[in-house]
């Protein structure tokens, strides 16, 4: 990596502007398609309005939603890439510029342990206070270091859940709680359509990690038949945007599968991510 | 479309539907999480008066207020659901969030002739429509401040009115949330 510690914190800090303000080709086109299929007009009129608040956060640099998030960072190396020393401080200090320049919303809980649960001691008024959280790290071959940004809302949290299923030797058996869980959270998260996000892994540490590398993976468009059978099944239940009703409750859902143990048992994190979802950028060195 | 004007009469809210598309225009309150049980322990305790402000035929967004913007949060969150009743009961006549609430929360409405809205978090949108601002009480907890905004043409859809509520399509869902 040929890159100064300034220029870490610059790049990190306009790719987290970017995630926050920005949507993506593929998105955009999801949106379109979902206008197109929609026969609820007030469905649609929700659709039309999330994609012209999008045009408008592009164009003028505003955050997409006032909940700005949580800063997560997702880095994939190269195994014959060097991480300059620094490099992760380079990337906290990206990422609080960043939320100062957006700017981010101030909610930085203060206070020790016990305030910050109660939230009993007031909040920081800085928007970088919103500190990083535990960055994850992926091996991949090459020279190259990838960095995306997402930024985590909290609605999708309240509606999220890891835990394992019996999956009884049986695929159907799987999607069936797997479609079960999104109902559930999807008919109570407000700003729908949602985004689903999937990890299956073996420890629920495991399971949420692969959940956030599937939001970093995850393309509209490019839709595996189990991740299409899971959209299809729960848009029957036409809860629709924002509750209203109509044919599209879930635009897209992303599912990374990881390695498994011989069990009876899988344990599955579930993000019901929100009508921005997934706001994310990349970088690469 | 229909465009109300704040304060609202009783008889605007009867005359209105679920599924009403309506804009919202004049002065409304902000509250969330923190301040609508807070605001509630007041009404009961009888300190409404200090605070010096009049909440009939108010309207009550569940927003924080900061420079990131304004959008709605969820409704449906213990803190900001429980308040609804009282709020109500105290003249509250729109409360818009988003989210689906529950049948009990559905007939406390009712029973205050008070209506709940839902409206997208198109926060990049809204700033246009965002005319004033102030923080007015509860100053220390910072973007989850009771504000003051004056808005124009406000976009909303009416989702819960006079015990009908769009979400009882799917039944109660609310019993998930726990």
């Amino acid at each position: 990596m040929n890159i100064s510690y300034k220029g870490v914190i610059e790049e990190v800090a306009e790719t987290l502007v970017s995630a926050s303000t920005t949507f993506r080709p593929d998105q955009i086109q999801a949106y379109r398609n979902a206008i197109d299929r929609e026969e609820n007009l007030n469905a649609k009129w929700v659709l039309e309005t999330i994609l012209e608040n999008a045009e408008v956060a592009a164009k003028k640099r505003l955050p997409l939603c006032d909940d700005t998030g949580i800063p997560h960072v997702f880095l994939d190396v190269g195994n014959n890439a060097g991480l300059p020393p620094g490099f992760f401080k380079a990337v906290e200090n990206g990422v609080a510029t960043g939320l100062r320049r957006l700017p981010g919303r101030p909610m930085a809980v203060l206070g020790d342990e016990a305030d910050r649960i109660s939230q009993s001691a007031g909040l920081s008024q800085d928007p970088a206070d919103v500190s990083l959280a535990p960055i994850q790290i992926r091996s991949v071959p090459g020279s190259l270091v990838q960095l995306t940004v997402l930024m985590l809302g909290g609605g999708p949290e309240i509606r999220g859940k890891t835990q394992r299923i019996f999956h009884k030797h049986s695929i159907d058996v799987a999607i069936e709680e797997m479609v079960q869980w999104a109902n559930e959270g999807a008919s109570l998260l407000g700003c729908l359509p949602c985004v689903l996000a999937f990890g299956v892994g073996r420890t629920n540490i495991e399971a949420a990690s692969l959940a956030l590398e599937a939001m970093k993976d995850g393309n509209f468009l490019l839709q595996n038949p189990l991740e299409k059978r899971i959209t299809e099944a729960v848009n029957k239940a036409k809860i629709g945007p924002l509750g209203l009703g109509g044919n599209n409750t879930v635009l897209a859902t992303f599912l990374k599968v990881g390695p498994q143990r011989a069990s009876g048992v899988r344990v599955v994190s579930l993000r019901v991510g929100c009508c921005f979802d997934p706001r994310r950028a990349t970088l690469t060195f | 479309m229909l465009r109300l004007v704040t304060p609202l009469s009783q008889d605007q809210i009867n005359n209105l539907k679920v599924l009403d598309n309506i804009t919202i225009s004049g002065r409304i309150l902000t509250g969330r999480d923190v301040v609508l049980p807070k605001l509630v322990r007041i009404i009961e305790n009888n300190g409404f008066k200090d605070l010096k402000l009049s909440l009939e035929g108010s309207v009550i967004f569940h927003t924080a207020v900061s420079p990131a913007g304004i959008g709605p949060t969820s409704s449906n969150k213990v803190d900001i659901e429980s308040s609804i009743p009282a709020l109500s009961k105290a003249g509250v006549k729109i409360h818009l969030g988003k989210g689906s609430l529950s049948r009990a929360t559905v007939q406390a409405l009712k029973e205050h002739g008070s209506l709940f809205a839902i409206t997208p978090p198109v926060s990049a949108l809204f700033g246009a429509k965002v005319r004033k601002q102030r923080a007015i009480a509860f100053l220390e907890e910072g973007m989850e401040a009771l504000h003051e905004l004056e808005v124009v043409d406000f976009p909303a859809i009416i989702a819960i009115a006079h015990g009908q509520s769009i979400f009882d399509q799917g039944g109660d869902r609310h019993e998930y949330l726990i």
